[in-house]
Order: structure tokens, then sequence, then C-alpha cells
């Protein structure tokens, strides 16, 4: 975690704009905000973790078309999405699409602020998840064709043995080679090379 | 007429004749004209001895006697050839008449032997066997014979007797002869020649004597009775034969005359020559004069009493003529009467036509004469006002009916618009007045005058027809009420569609006021409490209360039902609160919205929460109109502009798809909606407030597309600033019910 999670606050109103920032500033999170849509993606950096809070009803670009626009990119913070009274549908629309959570002016600010940390550890643990995939595929790519070969007949379940008969190579050639392929993936058992190698594959 | 012409003319004739009286010296010879009615010398032998004898009594004159044929006597008198005469009292009543010859003595007529009497008259007989013949009137039809149509004795005075009783001798009998002398009568009715005959008195003693008749074979009939007069007769008795002098003998001659026959005894020679006894103190003629002019013989033949028969006979040319005359007249009268009230009738039908088509109509009608007086009035009027016509017809109408205002000042009658009608000529409509009725109270009316031209083509006053229109304010009022009602319900029906809208509007400070506060407790509860900053926040959330309150003061002046009249309201304020409802909805539709506000007007005269109603409602329709078309293209333009005629025009336009022109002509009936929710009412309401603003809402098509509402409201320049609010939306001071 080298850089801290920012809650980037949108709303066009300058009040709620600001009574937000300092509410979340309050328990000590670090905020931007943005008086529209259009100024946060001038600026929007997908590598920065945090969290989005966008009012539903903006001049300009409105909160869906912000939050279906997001979409598109592979990593981006977690959406909550505020909104005056009743509007129902738009809220099934906005969760459909993935927002994190939907909230109701006006709020309860422990209701938000819990909402904003689940978003922060939802980003967080994406954020996480997505570096340990990034480290198996760096010792996946450190293996020779050999070994790659070799390591995927493993994970299939097959036995030395028959790996050998397979590639056509002695028995004691295999082992080698398991053995430098449990040492490149960093891997202690073979449960562990294989939950690797599943949690690559899309 | 005719006897006063002809009493007249003799008058004249007598008074040139007295002037000429001195001419006629006295003559020795003195001649008496004899009526010779038996031969001239048997005149002469039985009269000269009475000549001689004047001339032996008056030495100084000599008479001779001149004998007479009945046609020679009125000559001889004319042209006074004799001095005095003796003729028959039928002669002698004509030249009386006709020459003023007047009687000197009555001669005494010898009737047998030595009786001598100065009357005689006239006997109707019969044989005694015509039993069937009692009395004249028995006579009528019978055979009649006399002895002269002019023989007094002989035929005139029975004449007169018949006539007396309605018998015409000459009409009336089958048959009327004369038979020439007395005799021949007396035999031919003796003989059954003739039912009946007339003669003279005493002619039928004289034939008795004579046998020349048996009296037993005659009956006299209407017989009479006179106790100095032994003879038979039937007739009235008259006198016998007078002796006159002309008019113009000397009366000293005819006194000496006179004087000498009344001395003759009645047994003197010259009396016996003459058949009869002396002469008498002269009688009166009056009876004879009266037979004439009853009978209408000569001198009365043509005057006289005049019967309406005789008039007809004679004039009966005249008569026709009169009759035609009188008939053409009477005709014509009758037609020209029957015509006049033909006229009348047709007068008063058109009278009674034009009062039934005054009295049918439901307008009160009066005239009014250039005096202001009342001239007519219809039956509507009467019934309107309760005035009648004996209070209304001749008086001064305005002094009645309009004589003060509704608001109780007084009318004064130089300020009366029905005056000044006939005054000026020019025709006037008054849509507000009142009327005051004979029960005190008063009727709002509506009424014209126009100025009545007479045949002249002058104005000769005016006629006023009114209507009450009392009932029709009444309804009109409640129409505005229903209005105001109806406008009311609409507000909150938008109110109700905006909901949500207003719950953002609500929403917003409240999360605000919200956020701030929990930020602000974290703050006081953190270790490091930042006091400075806590109170920023307090005042932030305050102006956020403040505009809570202020979002609902404005709903609360939106919905209030009791509308204060129009006062100056700042346009600014009103157009304030539409933006604000709608921003809401003006925003989540990405709506561009150019409020453009003419700077050199402020205030406006309106009421303004239905203005407010009125520029909302055309907001919400302009923004509707525009969910068809892209969002960029969604324009909403405010805008106010001054006019020439000191109002504000206030349009909304929107770049919508315009509207079909079939919608655009009902677009303000009520019920017609494109809305799938709402009722259709909004512009119907609209337009019902700005016609109450006396305006109409005006829509045009843009030329760059979309819809323009506007309407205009007066402007109000001269205001004292005091009077009105600051412009400051959330400040605006309300009147709380």
């Amino acid at each position: 975690m080298s850089e801290q999670a920012t809650v980037f606050i949108i709303d066009d109103d300058a009040e709620v704009r600001d009574s937000l920032k300092m509410l979340i500033e309050s328990v000590g999170l670090v905020t931007e905000t943005y008086d529209s849509a259009q100024a946060f993606l001038k600026v929007f950096d997908p590598s920065r973790p945090g969290c989005l809070i966008l009012d539903v009803r903006m001049r300009g670009m409105s909160g869906l078309s912000l939050q279906q626009y997001l979409n598109k990119e592979p990593v981006h913070p977690p959406i909550i999405i505020i909104t005056g009274h009743g509007d129902v549908q738009m809220a099934v629309r906005a969760v459909k699409a993935g927002a994190s959570e939907f909230l109701e002016k006006p709020f309860n600010e422990q209701q938000l602020l819990d909402s904003i940390h689940i978003a922060l550890e939802q980003d967080a643990e994406q954020r996480g998840k997505a570096s340990k995939l990034a480290e198996i595929q760096h010792r996946v790519d450190r293996l020779t064709e050999r070994e790659k070969e070799v390591m995927e007949l493993i994970v299939n379940g097959m036995l030395n043995k028959n790996i050998a008969h397979e590639l056509n190579i002695s028995q004691s050639t295999v082992e080698a080679h398991r053995s430098r392929v449990m040492e490149k993936m960093e891997a202690r058992t073979l449960s562990d090379l294989m939950r690797m190698i599943i949690s690559l594959r899309p | 007429m005719f006897l006063c012409i002809q009493l007249f003319c003799i008058l004249l004739f007598s008074l040139s004749l007295s002037g000429l009286q001195f001419a006629f010296a006295e003559e020795p010879f003195i001649k008496i004209g004899v009526l010779s009615h038996r031969g001239d010398s048997f005149t002469s032998d039985a009269w000269d001895p009475t000549a001689y004898y004047l001339t032996n009594q008056l030495p100084d004159y000599e008479f001779e006697i001149v004998p007479l044929d009945f046609d020679e006597v009125d000559t001889a008198v004319s042209n006074d050839e004799i001095d005095f005469i003796l003729v028959n009292p039928g002669i002698y009543v004509n030249l009386e008449y006709n020459y003023r010859v007047s009687r000197l003595t009555t001669m005494n007529n010898l009737r047998g032997d030595d009786a001598s009497y100065k009357i005689f008259g006239g006997v109707i007989f019969t044989r005694r066997q015509r039993y069937d013949i009692q009395t004249l009137d028995d006579l009528r039809g019978k055979s009649f014979m006399a002895v002269d149509a002019t023989s007094l004795g002989g035929f005139q005075m029975a004449w007169r007797e018949l006539n007396k009783k309605g018998i015409n001798p000459y009409r009336d009998f089958s048959r009327l002869e004369f038979g020439g002398i007395h005799d021949v009568v007396v035999q031919a009715v003796v003989s059954g020649e003739v039912d009946a005959g007339t003669v003279r008195t005493d002619i039928l003693e004289r034939m008795a004597t004579t046998h020349d008749l048996d009296l037993n074979d005659i009956r006299i009939i209407n017989a009479q009775y006179h106790s100095e007069f032994p003879f038979r007769h039937s007739t009235r008795l008259y006198p016998e034969w007078p002796f006159s002098k002309l008019q113009q003998t000397s009366d000293d001659l005819a006194k000496k005359v006179a004087l000498a026959l009344f001395q003759m005894p009645a047994d003197h020679p010259a009396a016996r020559a003459g058949n009869y006894a002396g002469w008498d103190i002269p009688l009166d003629y009056q009876q004879v004069h009266e037979l004439f002019q009853e009978l209408r013989l000569p001198p009365y033949d043509v005057i006289g009493i005049f019967t309406l028969q005789d008039a007809i006979r004679k004039y009966w040319y005249w008569a026709v003529l009169a009759l035609f005359a009188l008939l053409t007249l009477s005709a014509t009268t009758s037609a020209v009467i029957r015509r006049n009230k033909r006229l009348k009738r047709v007068q008063r039908r058109l009278e009674r036509h034009y009062e039934r088509i005054l009295d049918s109509v439901g307008d009160g009608i009066y005239g009014v004469d250039l005096e202001g007086n009342c001239t007519f009035i219809n039956q509507a009027m009467e019934h309107l006002t309760g005035w009648t016509k004996e209070d209304l017809i001749g008086k001064r109408q305005h002094e009645i009916l309009h004589h003060t205002h509704a608001d109780g000042t007084v009318h004064p009658a130089s300020e009366c618009p029905v005056y000044a009608t006939s005054i000026d000529h020019v025709a006037r409509y008054i849509d507000d007045d009142v009327f005051w009725k004979k029960n005190g109270s008063s009727i709002s009316v509506e009424y014209s005058c126009t100025p009545i031209k007479g045949t002249g083509n002058n104005v000769i006053g005016s006629v006023v027809v009114f209507r009450d229109t009392t009932e029709r304010k009444q309804i009109e009022e409640k129409h505005r009420e229903h209005q105001r009602q109806l406008a009311h319900v609409a507000r909150l029906s938008t109110l109700g569609e905006m909901a949500s809208g207003i719950a953002h509007e609500l929403n917003q400070p409240l999360t605000v006021i919200n956020n701030y506060s929990r930020a602000c407790v974290r703050m006081l509860e953190s270790n490091q409490p930042m006091m400075e900053q806590c109170s920023d926040v307090m005042e932030k959330i305050s102006a956020q209360a403040e505009r809570a309150g202020a979002v609902i003061k404005q709903i609360r002046h939106f919905v209030q039902k009791d509308i204060p009249d129009k006062k100056a309201v700042r346009v600014s304020d009103m157009l304030d609160v539409v933006s604000e409802l709608t921003s809401m909805e003006i925003t989540r539709k990405h709506i561009n919205l150019d409020i453009v506000m003419d700077s050199t007007v402020d205030f406006v005269l309106a009421q303004d929460t239905q203005i407010e109603q009125v520029i909302l409602n055309l907001v919400r329709n302009a923004i509707e109109a525009m969910d068809e078309i892209p969002a960029e293209q969604r324009n909403l333009v405010i805008r106010t502009t001054r006019q020439q005629d000191n109002m504000l025009e206030i349009c909304v336009s929107d770049s919508g798809s315009g509207m079909a022109p079939s919608l655009l002509e009902q677009v303000f009936d009520p019920f017609v909606t494109t809305k799938q929710q709402g009722m259709g009412l909004g512009l119907s309401i609209s337009q019902g407030i700005i016609e109450a603003h006396h305006d109409r809402i005006r829509v045009t098509e843009n030329t760059q597309g979309g819809m323009s509402f506007s309407f205009k409201l007066p402007i109000v320049d001269d205001i004292h600033h005091d009077d009105t609010e600051s412009g400051n939306l959330y400040q605006r001071p309300q009147e709380i019910a």
C-alpha cells in the first residue's frame, strides 16, 4: 500500500459537497471534491485507491453516466450513490451496475461512514488481489518452457512417471524440473502451486 | 223665403205707386169696373142704375160702369183704367193681394124674394139613394161634378173642405167634371150622371122654388148649419162681392162713394136692378185668402205653406239632384268615416303592435325627450324597476332612476349619460351603473342610450335600453370564486406533481445540516476540538436551516387559499419562486434555463401567487415539451420586456418540438392535455387568471422551433420602495393567515 486511499466527492451543490467533505475528514479520511463528473474525469487516475461519492442528479453528466463510464475501466474505485427523495428505479439501476452502496438523503452519517469504509476495504482488497496475481504471473514468467509444460501437467494431477512418458524424458529429469518449478514458484506444497495457477485462470 | 221676397217686391211697388199718387187728380168721370160674367149688356143693365145713383149722390163726379171679362180685370186694374171695381170675392182677394185694391163695402146679395145675405157658401150633394155616400170621405173614388175650376162657390169652397179631409179632387175622384153652370151640375147629380156634385148655396132652393128640382131627391154631404143663413150648405161661409177702390183712387173720393153706397136703401131701384139689397160695411175676406192659401190657388199658387209634397212636385229635379248630392255626400262621408275608422284601427293596431314588441322585449326600454322627461316605458322596465307608467311618464327620469351612484354618492344630472346623448346626439353605452327601484333598492344595469330622430331628421330625444346585470354580476362573482378555488386546487395538484422536486429542495439543506452537525459533533468529541471551525460550521448549519424554511414558506405561500388583492409586486421575486420550484426538474433534465429580465421594470400590478402559478405552469409545460429532444438542445427562456402601453410582457419560450395546429386552437380549453398524467386544467386555469388581470395568454410558434407563451401585466413605475420587501427570495414577508 504505497498510497493512501482518497474519498472523491462529486456533487454540484457546493453546500452538500462542503458538508460531506467536513464530515468525512472528521473521521480522518482524505477527500477530494469535484463539482461535476467531467471535472473528476479530467484528473481521474485508475491507480489511485479510494472510493467515489456521487449525486445521481447533477447538471451535465449524471452520476449514472459516470458510473457507466468507469465500469469500462479494469479497476476503479467503488461508487457510493446518494440521491434525494425516493428515486427507487434509479437506485436499482445503480446497484445493478455495480454500485457499492445507495444512500437516500438525508442519510444517517454513520451509515455513510460505514459505507465509505466498506468501499475502501473493497477497493483495497480489489487492489491487493490484483497485485498477488501479478506476482504469480511474474514467477510463471521466470519458468522455462519445459518447466511450464511440466508444471501444467503437475497441476493437471499427473504422476512423475506418466509425465516422463508423456514428455518422453526420464523420470529423474521430471523430478529435477518439478523441484525447480516448486522453487521458482515459491510453492511449499503441491496444493499451493495448484491454488496459484487456478487463480490465474480466468 | 219666397214669400219674403215677394212681400218685399210688393212693398217696393206700393211705395213707388204712393209717390205717384199726386199725378192722379180727380176727374169728372169715375169708372167702375164690374165683372161681366153674364155678358156686357146684362152687366150694364144691372149696374148702370147704381152708377146713376152715385152720380146723383155725388154731383161733382160722373160715374160709369165698365164691364170687364174675367181676362180683362187684371189688365184694367194694373193699367189704372178704372177707379173702383166690383168683383166676386175670389177675384177680389187676388186684386187685393196683387194690386192693393181695398174693399169699401160688401154687397147684400138678394136671395129669393126679399131676403138678402152678405155671405154665401157651397153645397155638396148626392142623390138621396146613394146611401154609400154619407161623408166627404165616402166621395173617394166617386165621379164628381162642379161648376167651374175657378168658381168660388161652385167648386173651390167644396174643394177646401175636401182638401181638409185629405181628398184631392183632381186625384182622388174616379172622374172630375165641370158643368159650366149650376143648373147643369144639379141635373147631372139628380140624373145619376155623376155620383156627387157641388154648387153655390141657394141654387138648390131656387131650383126647388121653380120646380126644377125636388129637394127630396138629393142629400147634402157634410151639412153645416148657421143661425142667420137658411140655405143648405156644406162649406164654411164666405163674404159676398165687395165694392173696392183701386190703390191710386183717393181716399176722399172712396170715403164719399162708400158713404153714398151705405146710404142706399135696400129696396132702391138701382139695388133691385142689380139684384141686391144695398150695401153693408165691408166684411173680413181673410177666409177667402185662407181658402186660396190652402188650395194653393192664385195668388197663393207659388208661395204660401209649402208642403214637402209640393216641394217635391215643383222642384223634383232639384230634389233629385239634392238627394243625389246628399247620397253622394253621405256615401263619401261614410266612406271617409269608414276609412278614418280603419286608419284609426290600423294606427291603434300599429301602436299596439309597437307596444307588444316593446313589451315582449326582456330588456327595459324607455324614451326621454329633450327636457329629460320620460316619454314612454315598456313592461320589462316596469317589471325590472317597479316604477309604473304613471310614476315615470312626463317626469324627469334622472331624479327617479339614477340620482345616486352605487357607492352612495350623488349622481348629478349634469353627468347623466342619457341627458348627454340628448344634448350631443351621440349614442352611448354604459356597462356598469345602477338604477334605483321604486322600493328603494337598486339594480346593477348596463345600458345604451341612442338619440331618436323625429320626422324632420332633428333629434327629439333619446331611447334607453337597459339590462339588469345584478344576477350576472353575482354569477360572475361566483365564477371568479370558483376560478379561485379551482386555481387553488390546481396549485395543490401542481405541488403534488412536483413533490419529488420539492423534497429534493428540502433534502439539500437537511442533508447539509446533518452532515455539518455530525462533523461538528465529531470535532467536539475529538481530543483537540477546533472551536473556530465548529463556530463556522454552526453558521453554515443556520444558513441551511433558513434555506429549508424559505422553501417551506414558499410552498405555503403557493398553496394559500385566501388570495390577497392585486398589488405592486417585484417581477424578480415571482421568477425566483418559479425557478426555485422547478430547479430540480430543470437540473435533472439538463435544461439550459435563461432568465432575461428587462432592467427598467421592477414592479408590476398583479396578484403574485396567481402569476407565479401561471409562470410555473408555463415553465413546467415548456420543460415537458422538450422531453423528446436531445438534452443539449433544451433551452428554456423566460424573458420580460417593457411594452409601449406601459405593460410588461412576460414570455416563456421553449425549444421543443412545437405543437400540432389542431391542439393550438384548444390549448386553453379545460381537459385538453397531451400528458398521460394531469387533468389538462393548467392552461385553462392560467388563462382564467390572466383574464382576471385583463389580458389573455398568447401562443406563438418560435422561428427556431418550439413555442412561446406570453402575457402582459401593467407596470408600476411610481412606487415607494419602503412598501415592498427587498429582492431577497428567502426573506419575503408572508401574509400568514
